[in-house]
């Protein structure tokens, strides 16, 4: 743990020291809010029924639903990104010459992302709390916390394939994005499942954001009880679990292959 | 850093082979494409390094001295053959082998640039196991030894070169592993930095601390100040392994630089009865000569038949043969070819 640790101190301190595109990044975020409120206002005479179950308002559902895009984008794409980045400066390379295990790198590498992400979750939370009519359940943040990180888990198998894919032949095949899309379309980030044409409303249930979403606001928005929402749970949890073990595999398997063909080194 | 056991091996490779595809490209291996099938770069290597030795990898680009060196230090699996590193299998037990070997890479981008050398330094004592007291003495022990424990805070970004090179080696030392491995240190420095670290690698990491050394290099030069030991390597074979002055031996072709007044310049030609070719004839009346001697130890024999015949020599050096002469000599011929019209 401690190695863990030890990494995502010096990342940390790395990122850190881009104090201006920092402040500029929070600032886009509460920016992008504006136009979400007043486009989620004019929608809600239409969308009120179809999200009555999760929100009584649209747009904390889309301030909820965009919160899980963060998550899904940072867990998909995160660890990618860090290797092919990480090949090239040889990095990567230097930090696997030492004694630390690779989920132990990877954990370290990629704490600062998902703080980032909290961080940007907590002010789209505040803002929505400040401007929407409907009230947010402070009290249930635990639980609401407790399933993004279960989406994260879940996408971050798909994140370590592509970080498998990078460490072997150098791409991603754009998984991370077509992934990160299919779950803004499917997995009720912006809309409900009911509004999806017939022919794909069952794919939205093989998505781990719907499930996710659902619990989510549920709790966070309807302020349900626990039990209410614990099949939904159980099935992100799967999902993780399963994200996880397949994910970590690829990576494993890749990581020997790549010793084997020097796809691990600069080239 | 373990002391140093003379006549034991720190590191023996066994017939170590190694091939890579040059083109990885997918769809074109898929297709067959010329390139794609693997192209061996190392052939058959055999070496052992001594405890407490500087030993060299000397041979020109794409020789496979860093494929070498990248096995060894556990970054690639050999296709055959084995290395041991401490008397550790390093495909068996690569975990194991690595807390006896740290690397100082050639490229400084390995480096985290947006944080201090001390942070930098601090992560790698952290991954080796260090912690608290113990890791902050460790990481300001070895920032003072290459010299930047006054950097404070100051980002490695906004170092030169050579303080980058320093820190590179700062973060390799911090756990005194007792197998140092150097791939081409110098690359990036001027001549003046590079004459330090030469010096530092010599003094403090071998002979103060007694660090086992391999060093990968192009320049002979480098070789000959450094290495006590070398292995020329040419198209992923070892063409020959010996200590430099030996390898130059070998070759029984030694030159030495001289430089006479013009006016004597006829007359030690004549004088010598050797090959000498004029580099050069300054305006300030001095002329520069190269001559190509039997061996080394005729160098005092010349200067001694120059003074006595009254030739005015103001200055008499050694000319390192380069790396294509001396790969030539040893039987490399098509790589130093290569080399020449590189």
């Amino acid at each position: 743990m401690h190695r863990l640790l030890a990494v995502a101190r010096a990342y940390t301190l790395s990122m850190l020291t881009y104090r201006t595109r920092t402040v500029v990044s929070l600032i886009t975020v509460l920016l992008a809010v504006i136009p979400v409120y007043f486009v989620a206002g004019a929608l809600q005479p239409l969308a009120a029924k179809a999200i009555a179950s999760e929100s009584t308002e649209y747009f904390t559902y889309l301030i909820v639903g965009s919160v899980a895009s963060f998550v899904v984008a940072e867990a998909v794409s995160a660890i990618p990104s860090l290797i092919s980045s990480y090949i090239t400066s040889g990095t990567l390379e230097q930090l696997l010459t030492t004694p630390i295990r690779w989920p132990s790198l990877l954990g370290g590498l990629s704490a600062y992302g998902f703080g980032w992400v909290a961080l940007r979750a907590l002010v789209l939370l505040i803002t929505a709390w400040v401007w929407a009519t409907s009230t947010i359940a402070w009290s249930r943040m635990l639980e609401f916390t407790t399933i993004m990180a279960l989406l994260a888990v879940a996408y971050l198998g798909v994140g370590l394939i592509a970080g498998a894919l990078m460490l072997s032949i150098r791409s991603s095949l754009f998984i991370p994005q077509a992934v990160g899309t299919l779950s803004a379309l499917l997995g009720t980030v912006y809309f409900p499942a009911a509004v999806l044409p017939p022919a794909f409303v069952p794919f939205a249930a093989l998505v781990p954001t719907t499930p996710a979403l659902r619990a989510a606001r549920q709790i966070l928005l309807r302020d349900q009880a626990l039990a209410a929402v614990l099949p939904d749970i159980a099935t992100v949890f799967a999902w993780a679990v399963a994200g996880l073990a397949i994910g970590g595999l690829s990576f494993h398997l890749a990581l020997v292959h790549a010793r084997r063909a020097g796809t691990l080194t600069q080239y | 850093m373990s002391a140093a056991t003379p006549g034991v091996d720190a590191i023996t490779m066994q017939g170590v082979t190694k091939s890579f595809r040059a083109d990885r490209a997918l769809w074109r291996r898929l297709r067959g494409a010329p390139g794609t099938e693997p192209r061996p770069v190392l052939n058959d290597v055999e070496l052992s390094v001594k405890r407490g030795e500087i030993f060299g990898l000397v041979g020109a680009n794409g020789a496979g001295k860093t494929t070498l060196l990248k096995i060894l230090s556990t970054v690639l699996l050999p296709d055959r053959g084995r290395v041991m590193v401490d008397g550790i299998d390093v495909v068996a037990n690569p975990a194991a082998a690595r807390t006896r070997l740290a690397v100082v890479p050639a490229d400084e981008r390995a480096l985290f640039w947006r944080v201090s050398a001390g942070e930098n330094v601090r992560l790698f004592a952290s991954l080796y196991g260090l912690r608290g007291a113990d890791r902050d003495e460790a990481v300001e022990r070895a920032l003072e030894l290459v010299g930047l424990s006054h950097t404070g805070r100051q980002l490695v970004g906004s170092f030169s070169s050579g303080m980058r090179q320093r820190t590179l080696i700062a973060r390799a030392l911090v756990t005194r592993p007792p197998i140092l491995i150097l791939d081409e240190p110098t690359r990036s420095l001027d001549p003046v930095t590079a004459r330090e670290l030469r010096r530092f690698i010599r003094d403090v990491l071998c002979d103060q601390l007694g660090a086992t050394i391999v060093l990968a290099t192009h320049s002979t030069e480098e070789a000959l100040q450094l290495c006590d030991r070398a292995a020329l390597m040419g198209r992923g074979r070892i063409v020959a392994t010996d200590t430099l002055s030996q390898l130059h031996a070998a070759v029984g072709g030694a030159r030495v630089r001289v430089r006479v007044d013009a006016a004597h310049a006829a007359r030690a030609r004549v004088l010598l009865h050797l090959p000498v070719d004029v580099i050069s004839a300054a305006p300030d009346e001095l002329v520069t000569l190269q001559v190509t001697l039997p061996d080394a130890a005729h160098a005092p024999i010349v200067l001694d038949a120059l003074v006595r015949a009254g030739v005015r020599v103001t200055e008499f050096a050694a000319v390192p043969l380069t790396l294509a002469e001396l790969l030539e000599s040893v039987g490399a011929p098509a790589t130093a070819e290569s080399l020449r019209h590189a």
